[in-house]
């Protein structure tokens, strides 16, 4: 799947009412996601940028994987 | 033109018999995942992905299971059959009984297919008929088939359906406690002491009291309004609204008809 | 009313609510307005249910929208306990509510007004219902007005919670992805102003946005209500021009001049050191402080009290009024009431509670859908700072001034057992 635009930068997030703590992003996207002590994800607010395709891969796993389809991957314009 | 051969035959029996099995291990992947196993030696996420691989390798043998039987014109189970129960006239009950759980795991399946795009309490709420679907595939093997009352065949029906069983009591009894619960990946995993507090949920209302408060000197109960300027001009006259009510101390929980 | 003086909401009270003949008396009219919304614009009016979003542009970007029915809502909720403007002003001027309501329903072209009022509250709900079957008898014109009654919760004030109960019964926050989010019941967008607001909507209308101007400070115009609790000689609600010091709406208030410490803004609020009460009562001389005046709440702490023991039991409270959709809002706060507890009260290690309310108010900080997890951290990070001696005492194990006082400032309404949020 090619995309058209390599500048610019990406954003996971969730959607907190639907995330009921599985964890799975947290092990498949463990780069960009941790999780506090209940088991709820940290997500840092600092967009990743879009060349770094290994974390695009992890955040598209992750956002796959959530039981609860809690999570979604935001782009973002201009450059991170 | 008819078609037969034992093959067939042979072929629905045997795809019967691994769809089951495999649907047994659907069934029991999807409840290590919903409660929460794994995070330390196997991942979360692996146990959810071999849940949606197996269940794909079972709805193959499924289909061919289904369509060896379809094909076969020894015995009359057409196309339909498969899909809308009692319209088959070999073995009508069992057969209907098959097509019941094939129409509920459709549903399933479908709705995994739009998952990311249908709303997830709607994912949920079809995906509970996997349960539903095993029952009538257990039913179905030990009506319809033809070696599954005695032997070999019964106890790995027998086997099938108890581990199913153990699974929903376990899905009962382990489940965690509106959701959540440590992960075992978490970085502050390790208790770092302090009260593990308990759940909002639970079940004593003592721990979740806010302390009564004392009677304050400063009587609570009216509120009054004044009106004053900021300017140092005298002060207006207070005007009293008279009581108001308190806000009552335990608000209702009553069902509400709009 | 040409002169500019207070009281301007609470004009005419006189223990029950004026009736509409009695209104129309008091508030003449006095010019038809050619453009309601650019007035409100001039006007500079901004929202008195806590947010302080200026209403002309939530106004505008209602009217903007492309559908055909539309909802105002009347936002009388009142979830913070120790507020009690709202009441007071729908027990004494209904009608200039009602007015403003209007107002803003033919800025944006809405037919149906929904007023919202606890439904705790019998007599105010009364008084609402009153007014508006007056006004349903004099005129059939003119927006739908519907009184709606939610159960009282915390939340349930929240924008997204109560049009989500309007839409479907349940006080739930909604997830909201953009900013601006119009909130919608079914298809329809809605606008949602503070009962307060609306009044004074309806003031503008009638006296146009000089008059407004004519109290206030420039970029907070206009006068506020202000309900004042804790150490003060009964539980008042007086209107202010903004801009007034603080210690002034004290005074006038009947509240103790020498607290403690004051905290504005409700549960949510922030704690405001007393060497601070001489700045105006106004969002832009506050902000340095890191204070604004949110939903008109002051609540009083006197030198005798322990302000730790007060945010504790706010914070409990709050915890409780969690709507649990959200895991770092359902277990973070009752986990730092705890925290909050073992360093107040005389447990084993207040050190480590300390550290851990400081990682974990770092931790639960905007990760709610709503800000309900927000307020209170800001309430607790207020009090370690302004109660800062406090904390030393009860870190090194000495009781601090005010723990020997067995009297609580902050009233926190106590629950018989935890509610469910959801009502079918």
């Amino acid at each position: 799947m090619g995309m058209r635009r390599r500048s610019g930068g990406f954003l996971l997030r969730v959607n907190p009412i639907l995330c009921d703590g599985f964890g799975h992003c947290h092990e498949l996207a463990p780069e960009l996601v941790t999780t506090d002590e209940w088991g709820y994800p940290i997500i840092s607010p600092t967009p990743v940028p879009l060349a770094n395709m290994s974390a695009l891969e992890s955040a598209r796993y992750a956002v796959r994987g959530c039981p609860r389809q809690a999570l979604r991957i935001e782009r973002l314009s201009e450059p991170a | 033109m008819a078609l037969t051969s034992p093959y067939f035959w042979y072929t629905t029996r045997a795809t019967g018999i691994v769809a089951l099995v495999l649907f047994t291990l659907v069934v029991s992947l999807g409840t290590l995942v919903a409660n929460r196993i794994g995070g330390t030696i196997v991942g979360r996420f692996e146990l959810n992905e071999l849940h949606r691989s197996v269940s794909i390798v079972a709805m193959v043998f499924l289909f061919i299971h289904i369509l060896t039987t379809v094909a076969d014109s020894y015995v009359s189970t057409g196309l339909i059959s498969a899909f809308i129960p009692m319209t088959s006239s070999f073995k009508r009950m069992p057969v209907a009984i098959g097509a019941v759980g094939f129409d509920l795991l459709l549903s399933v399946w479908v709705s995994s297919l739009l998952k990311v795009r249908i709303a997830n309490r709607s994912w949920r709420f079809i995906h509970w008929f996997g349960w539903l679907a095993f029952t009538a595939a257990i039913a179905h093997a030990f009506l319809t088939g033809t070696d599954t009352r005695s032997g070999a065949g019964l106890v790995l029906v027998g086997a099938c359906a108890g581990v199913v069983l153990a699974a929903a009591l376990w899905r009962y009894v382990g489940r965690p406690a509106r959701a959540a619960g440590r992960t075992a990946l978490s970085p502050l995993a390790a208790a770092k002491g302090g009260a593990v507090l308990e759940y909002p949920h639970s079940s004593s209302p003592a721990a979740r009291l806010a302390p009564r408060s004392t009677v304050s000197p400063f009587p609570a109960a009216d509120v009054s309004i004044t009106e004053r300027s900021p300017s140092p001009s005298p002060p207006a006259a207070r005007a009293s609204s008279g009581p108001f009510p308190r806000r009552p101390q335990a608000p209702s929980a009553r069902r509400v008809r709009r | 009313m040409t002169s500019n003086t207070l009281p301007r909401l609470l004009r005419g009270a006189q223990g029950r609510p004026l009736t509409l003949a009695q209104h129309e008396e008091t508030f003449a009219f006095a010019a038809r307005r050619a453009s309601m919304l650019e007035e409100l614009d001039a006007s500079g009016l901004r929202g008195r249910g806590g947010a302080s979003f200026p209403t002309a542009r939530k106004a505008r970007l209602l009217r903007d929208q492309r559908n055909h029915s539309k909802f105002v809502v009347v936002n009388a909720m009142e979830g913070e306990p120790a507020s009690h403007k709202d009441r007071t002003l729908l027990s004494t001027n209904p009608h200039l509510v009602l007015d403003g309501a209007e107002y803003l329903a033919s800025i944006i072209g809405a037919k149906n007004i929904a007023v919202c009022v606890a439904r705790d509250n019998p007599a105010v709900v009364n008084h609402v219902e009153r007014a508006i079957h007056e006004r349903a008898r004099r005129s059939l014109r003119g927006p739908a007005l519907e009184l709606h009654t939610p159960p009282w919760r915390y939340v349930a004030g929240e924008e997204s919670a109560l049009v989500h109960w309007l839409d479907d019964n349940k006080s739930l926050p909604q997830y909201r992805t953009k900013r601006p989010h119009i909130l919608k019941i079914g298809h329809s967008p809605v606008l949602v102003d503070n009962a307060e607001t609306c009044a004074h909507v309806g003031l503008i209308g009638r006296y146009g946005a000089d008059w407004f101007r004519g109290l206030g400070t420039d970029e907070s115009p206009g006068s506020a209500l202000v309900s004042v609790t804790g150490a003060v000689r009964r539980p008042t609600v007086l209107e202010v021009a903004l801009g007034t010091p603080l210690r002034k709406v004290l005074e006038a208030s009947g509240a103790d001049t020498d607290p403690q410490a004051v905290l504005l803004g409700g549960y949510g609020g922030r704690w405001l050191d007393a060497a601070h009460l001489d700045a105006p009562y106004a969002n832009e001389a506050l902000a340095p402080q890191g204070v604004s005046i949110g939903a008109g709440i002051i609540v009083v702490l006197p030198r005798g009290a322990c302000g730790i023991a007060e945010s504790q039991r706010m914070v409990k409270w709050m915890a409780n009024e969690s709507a649990r959709q959200c895991g770092p809002c359902a277990f973070g706060l009752p986990a730092i009431a705890e925290d909050l507890y073992q360093l107040a009260s005389n447990s084993r290690d207040p050190r480590g509670a300390h550290q851990r309310l400081v990682e974990r108010c770092a931790v639960i900080e905007g990760r709610g859908a709503c800000a309900h997890p927000d307020g209170v951290v800001r309430m607790v990070r207020s009090a370690l700072e302004v109660f800062a001696g406090d904390v030393a005492s009860h870190l090194g194990g000495v009781p601090c001034a005010g723990s020997s006082s067995v009297q609580h400032f902050a009233s926190v309404p106590t629950l018989e057992r935890a509610e469910e949020l959801v009502w079918e």
